[in-house]
């Protein structure tokens, strides 16, 4: 697989080309165009169940699809549902990145990709769901944002805090502790907001310029309520 | 020459931040590290077990860190594989296995912490449940009898949506029409139902049903394709529709989100509950219901099949048709495990039911199964 992002900025689109027989997996829905030559198996991973599990658990897309370019080589373009900067990065098979949520838009087929419980309080008070993806093996792996992605590159011990609704993905290589930003604990403990992440390094954290829960309530002032 | 196949991150000044990868080799008076540059030049460095300081670090603390050398020189290495740190505890010198040890308690305490900082606020939580406290199903049953049908709908319909959303719904024709009737027919045995059934025919080969909370039911072609009457599909859903009834889903997210869900239902936090609902809860749709739920939904389903006059032999058909294993992919099996002593009981239990005529439903079942393409089976 070789992959390429298309119109970098805003609204950007990605180009892997398959050699005949390689295939790939993507969040469902994230297919654009492809040759004819490549097939989508709509496989859903771990079963009905489980796809419904990490829809709901992690806000993922239900299915991922299998995109195999089952008749001789072909392309595939990918595009992410919210606009947003697109991030291809090289796994190398000991590092290993947590993805949250919608973050995850395609990636090799020899990637491993597995939902993991975050501990309760990380759960609770992180207001990402207490699953995310760990993401790990050795491949290409297709990252997707909210508004633009920041790289934060954080040296052993080294500390950097961040709004918790802003991340994308960090190194397992990294620790992180909620803290919270300002009012009571019982508001945040409900709610989810008002925290942030104190992340503490050696590694890689991706952040997302945009807030799309915070977007969501912006957009939401501007459509009609209807009772 | 041999593949390079990383084991390890190598941080430091001139590396990445993400970390180099390397190749650790645990050897008797110290580590081999291996680099590789971009060239596929190898360097090798080797590290003397004296000059290291251990601790434990990464996201869950299962990281071995080993740190050495000062200022623009410091290396910080980070194993994961069990395997490598396994063999590094038993050839380091006792001087490390010191400090190992207590970074082995170090993961121990921020374990316990987390684990005490949650027992303190389970615990009153549990005071609280302990009053209560008759057995585990009883419990269950207050808190969910105390969850309002509308939030169960909520919960429901977010997720029915999600689903149908990424699914080829069949809008109209003769199976439409055959699963609204069949609905129709059974929820009018359904006095003062608070449930709204909505069923949705959903183009797929799965040979599967399944209802959510709040009464959102979803059937597959595939198994309209595997009945041989509309008296089998009937009986599926009578058995769906009283998984809703019975409140089954509700009553496996509340088991599964345990003590916390009961606290927030008993001190009515709604909000609270509504997203730990979201997000621990609907796991628990992917679980199997237990078995004595679906013994209940069996009975219950048989029961209400029969109130409304439709063949309940159909119901037995099926189950004993599913209990043929070799009948390739039946993903309602999946969910529902089939023995051929299901359908015995159901015959039992219909036999202990005073006979009654059944009517027939307005469609042909063949009009239906032609219209979903089932090829006609040439005669034996
Ligand atoms: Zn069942």
């Amino acid at each position: 697989m070789r992959s390429e992002i298309l119109y970098p900025g805003a609204f950007p689109m990605v180009r892997v080309e398959l050699a005949s027989g390689e295939h790939i997996k993507a969040e469902s829905g994230a297919m654009v165009g492809s040759s004819p030559t490549v097939d989508v198996e709509s496989k859903m991973e771990g079963g009905f169940l489980g796809a419904l599990s990490r829809k709901l658990l992690t806000g993922e897309k239900f299915f991922f699809q299998t995109l195999r370019a089952s008749r001789g080589d072909g392309e595939v373009l990918l595009a992410p549902t919210v606009p947003g900067e697109i991030v291809i990065l090289e796994l190398d098979g000991v590092n290993e990145y947590m993805v949250q949520k919608d973050g995850f838009l395609a990636g090799a087929d020899s990637i491993v990709i597995e939902s993991k419980m975050q501990s309760l309080s990380r759960g609770l008070l992180g207001g990402e769901g207490f699953f995310i993806l760990k993401i790990g093996g050795k491949g290409t792996l297709v990252l997707n944002s909210f508004g633009a992605i920041h790289k934060i590159e954080l040296k052993p011990d080294q500390e950097y805090i961040v709004d918790n609704s802003h991340l994308v993905a960090w190194s397992a290589t990294t620790s992180y502790n909620i803290e919270k930003a300002a009012s009571g604990w019982v508001a945040s403990f409900t709610s989810g907001e008002g925290l942030v992440c104190r992340f503490r390094g050696p590694g890689v954290v991706y952040i997302q310029s945009r807030n799309p829960g915070s977007f969501g309530a912006w957009i939401r002032q501007f459509i009609p309520v209807s009772e | 020459m041999t593949q390079f196949s990383p084991n390890a991150l190598c941080f430091g000044e001139e590396f990445p931040a993400s970390g180099a990868p390397c190749v650790v080799q645990i050897e008797r008076h110290g580590l081999t590290i291996t680099f590789e540059s971009g060239s596929g030049d190898r360097a090798q460095e080797m590290v003397p077990f004296a000059v290291f300081a251990v601790t434990a670090g990464g996201l869950d603390h299962d990281h071995l860190v080993l740190k050495w050398g000062e200022a623009q020189r410091a290396r910080t290495l980070y194993l994961k594989n069990p395997d490598l740190i396994r063999a590094f505890r038993e050839a380091a010198p006792d001087h490390l296995s010191q400090p190992f040890e207590q970074a082995a308690e170090r993961v121990r305490q921020v374990r316990h912490r987390h684990r005490v900082m949650w027992g303190a606020v389970g615990g009153s939580i549990v005071a609280v449940a302990l009053g209560l406290w008759f057995g585990s199903d009883l419990l269950v049953e207050m808190a969910v009898s105390r969850i309002p049908v509308e939030w169960e709908q909520k919960l429901g319909e977010a997720a029915y949506r999600d689903f149908l959303s990424h699914q080829e719904v069949m809008k109209e024709g003769p199976a439409v029409n055959a699963v609204e009737e069949m609905t129709q027919r059974l929820a009018d045995q359904i006095p003062n139902s608070p449930y709204k059934f909505q069923v949705t025919v959903v183009k797929s080969d799965v040979v599967n049903a399944f209802a959510l909370p709040g009464g959102y039911v979803v059937v597959f072609t595939g198994l309209m394709k595997k009945a041989d009457s509309g008296e089998e599909v009937a009986g599926v859903l009578g058995h769906e529709l009283n998984h809703v009834l019975q409140r089954h889903g509700l009553e496996r997210i509340v088991k599964s989100m345990g003590v916390m869900a009961v606290v927030a239902i008993i001190v009515g936090d709604q909000q609270g509950l509504i997203g730990l609902m979201r997000q621990v809860g609907v796991e628990l749709l992917t679980l199997k219901f237990d078995r004595a739920q679906e013994t209940e939904a069996d009975l219950t389903g048989l029961q209400l099949v029969y109130r409304a006059k439709i063949d309940p032999s159909g119901m037995i058909t099926f189950f004993q048709k599913l209990s043929e294993k070799d009948e390739g992919r039946l993903e309602w099996l999946s969910t529902h495990p089939v023995s051929s002593a299901r359908a015995e009981r159901l015959k039992a239990e219909l036999a202990a039911l005073p006979k009654h005529s059944s009517e027939p439903f307005t469609f042909e079942w063949k009009t239906v199964q032609d219209a979903l393409g089932v090829q006609p089976v040439a005669a034996p």
